[in-house]
């Protein structure tokens, strides 16, 4: 089957980026949100990230407004009946994910592929609020969508052959990314590396080894990173970084995922990074440093 | 004969029927959005209204057969019945070094075509889909090809090498390719016929000055060079394309601006040459004008621009040491005279008189704009890319229908 129509549910960082990366890509988007504010910022957020773009050059006027008109916005999740692939990008929370799961379930014909953007949930689980459980596979993009060209593909338990064989077709024969096929298990690859990784940054910077420049600098230039530990747990937003450490710390039960301290209290400070302004760095309202 | 003509883009596909005992025109149109649930087909058939139809196509194979219902319609089609059609050539803009003229379509010639989708990305891919499409739809219906690379075949490797470790050339095949050779070949036939002189005979320099634009050095009849290169990028500066520009520049902007591959590709491509320094349009049109208003930066990139064809043409004439044509086609070199005399006037030393009461004739025809006593000529002279195609299919085909291999 060739898969034309996407719907995204959830306006959020991920579901701005993965629908402007859908529409980019010339596919056609329903994206659903559960409010008009929601949507209506979502949408200001995507014109944004699309005038950034042609700040840079990236992109012509006649190609935002194409892009823009690829892109339909709706509280109904009955748009959802005609997408040949529909991706669930809301908040990550197992029972708002399993009830967000069982309303599509209802609305999408067997054959249409469920799949997930969650990065650190069981999709066993998720997928057991689904009638076809065989549908049900991950997609788990990074941020950002439109620059990182790597997918992991979840498989669940009970997600079948022919549901992974269009999912990594469509990954990479229609939108062109590198699709990496992952088991199920929290944090996959990605996640769990790099949230171990920023983990043992800050607890470098507990001991005063070194400072948060100096360290960024050292693995960024060292090891060539594009953005170091600490501009990049910045930019994912440190509440996710902490949510992360936190469902791997209660899933594996080992030490060396218990979230740093430095970072339970700058979660608590609303220091949250880019999206905040402030985070172990400062940083405009575009997101870029000051 | 009547020969089906096809330009297939990505989301596009135009096409022109041809009868080819007096090469008339029976039918053209396009198909716009294909891939969409709301396609547009506008079919223009010669002497009756032209017809708009919005439909679901979602691929080529459909776009193709929605032209044979229109080209077969009661009213307003072109043709009695899809047999009628008996050969059909698609334009296809990178033929690579394989091939130096058009050929039909085998099994061969179409995994040649597949080799340079790596070349030409955007291009061939489609290219492909439209001669796939016909296969669907008309079996047995003989395919030609005819490539916008071809012509540029019989440059010498001086002029086509470029200076930079050869393993480029070996491992990847970077090298001067050229394009718009099917209009650059059409014009210079046209313009020798004009003069009533052999092609062989002249030095010309062709200047294809469109929404793209390159300038050919023609030779012994033979493109001796052209200004576009590896890729369409090289050479006139152009509406929205940069041309030629120090390669150092690309590292550079992109270190300075954190620019990705595709920002530096899109901005060169998209967001340079007239528009960049105009800022007002890409279109010349729309520059002329505002410049005859006293648009300052419009007269920048009109100057700049017109200068950047003179550059051309004085090393062209230096290239073949000497020049004896000098051609202006296509969109914005057939109808600004503005253009053409800006050029003219500035390298007059070659040789060149115009005459401006000429030049300032708007018309359809090949035509001479210089005077009597211009040692170079030059001329104007309507390009038509899909009439040379149509012929080229029309000469392959004939020659096989007689039973001959070689072409």
């Amino acid at each position: 089957m060739s898969i034309k129509k996407v719907g995204v549910v959830g306006a959020g960082t991920m579901g701005q980026g993965i629908a402007e990366m859908l529409a980019s890509k010339g596919l056609d988007v329903h994206l659903i949100e559960i409010s008009e504010e929601r949507l209506t910022y979502g949408q200001q957020m995507i014109e944004l990230s699309l005038d950034k773009q042609i700040e840079k050059w990236a992109l012509t006027q006649a190609e935002k407004k194409l892009i823009m008109n690829r892109i339909h916005m709706t509280v109904s999740y009955d748009a959802l009946a005609e997408c040949e692939l529909v991706i669930e990008t809301i908040t990550e929370d197992l029972e708002s994910k399993k009830a967000v799961i069982s309303q599509i379930d209802d609305i999408c014909g067997a054959d249409v592929i469920l799949a997930s953007n969650t990065s650190t949930l069981s999709l066993t689980e998720l997928a057991s609020a689904s009638a076809h459980p065989e549908r049900v596979i991950g997609l788990h993009f990074i941020y950002p969508v439109l620059k990182i060209d790597l997918v992991e593909i979840v498989r669940g338990l009970k997600t079948s052959e022919d549901t992974f064989a269009s999912t990594k077709h469509f990954v990479e024969e229609i939108i062109h990314k590198k699709g990496v096929m992952v088991f199920e298990s929290p944090g996959f690859v990605t996640s769990r590396l790099i949230c171990l990784f920023i983990n043992e940054a800050l607890h470098v910077l507990e001991e005063g080894v070194a400072s948060a420049e100096d360290i960024d600098s050292a693995m960024r230039i060292g090891y060539s990173f594009q953005h170091g530990p600490f501009e990049m747990a910045d930019r994912f937003g440190l509440d996710s970084v902490l949510a992360a450490l936190d469902r791997m710390f209660r899933e594996y039960g080992e030490l060396k995922y218990r979230p740093s301290i430095v970072l339970k209290k700058m979660v608590r400070a609303g220091q949250l990074g880019a999206k905040t302004g402030v985070g172990f760095f400062k940083y405009d309202k575009d997101g870029d440093r000051i | 004969m009547k020969v089906l003509v096809i330009n297939a883009g990505s989301s596009s596909l135009k096409y022109q029927l041809y009868d080819m005992r007096d090469e008339s025109v029976l039918a053209s149109g396009r198909v716009e959005r294909i891939g969409m649930d709301s396609s547009i087909v506008t079919h223009e058939p010669a002497d009756k209204p032209e017809v708009r139809d919005v439909s679901e196509i979602l691929d080529h194979v459909t776009a193709v057969k929605k032209v044979i219902d229109m080209l077969t319609h009661a009213e307003y089609g072109a043709v009695a019945t899809m047999d009628e059609i008996q050969a059909v050539g698609h334009r296809v803009v990178h033929g690579g070094e394989v091939f130096n003229s058009s050929t039909l379509v085998t099994p061969e010639v179409k995994l040649e075509i597949r080799r340079l989708f790596d070349l030409a990305p955007l291009h061939n891919p489609a290219h492909m889909m439209g001669i796939t499409a016909v296969e669907a739809n008309m079996p047995g219906v003989p395919q030609a090809v005819v490539f916008d690379t071809a012509f540029h075949q019989s440059m010498p490797n001086t002029s086509y090498l470029y200076p930079i470790p050869q393993v480029l050339y070996r491992r990847h095949k970077v090298r001067r390719y050229g394009f718009h050779g099917t209009s650059h070949q059409y014009v210079s036939q046209q313009g020798a016929e004009l003069l009533g002189k052999p092609l062989k005979s002249l030095k010309m320099v062709t200047a294809h000055i469109g929404n793209g634009a390159s300038c050919t050095a023609i030779l012994d009849g033979k493109s001796f060079d052209t200004s576009m290169g590896m890729t369409p990028l090289e050479g006139l500066m152009m509406g929205t394309r940069s041309g030629d520009l120090d390669p150092a520049i690309v590292p550079f902007v992109m270190n300075k601006e954190e620019l990705t591959l595709n920002e530096v590709n899109s901005m060169l491509n998209k967001h340079s040459g007239m528009l960049a320094i105009s800022g007002i349009s890409s279109d010349m049109r729309e520059v002329t004008e505002a410049m005859e208003e006293g648009d300052r930066n419009a007269k920048l990139a009109f100057d700049m621009y017109t200068y950047r064809v003179r550059k051309y043409i004085g090393a062209y004439a230096a290239a073949m040491n000497g020049i004896d044509v000098l051609l202006f086609t296509a969109g914005v070199g057939e109808n600004s005279s503005a253009l053409r005399k800006a050029v003219c006037d500035g390298i007059t030393f070659l040789g060149i008189e115009l005459d401006e009461e000429k030049n300032a004739k708007r018309s359809k025809e090949a035509r001479v704009i210089s005077t009597e006593a211009s040692r170079v000529k030059v001329l104007v002279v309507p390009t038509n890319e899909e009439l040379l195609i149509a012929r080229d299919t029309y000469t392959l085909v004939q020659a096989q229908a007689a039973g001959e291999t070689n072409v």
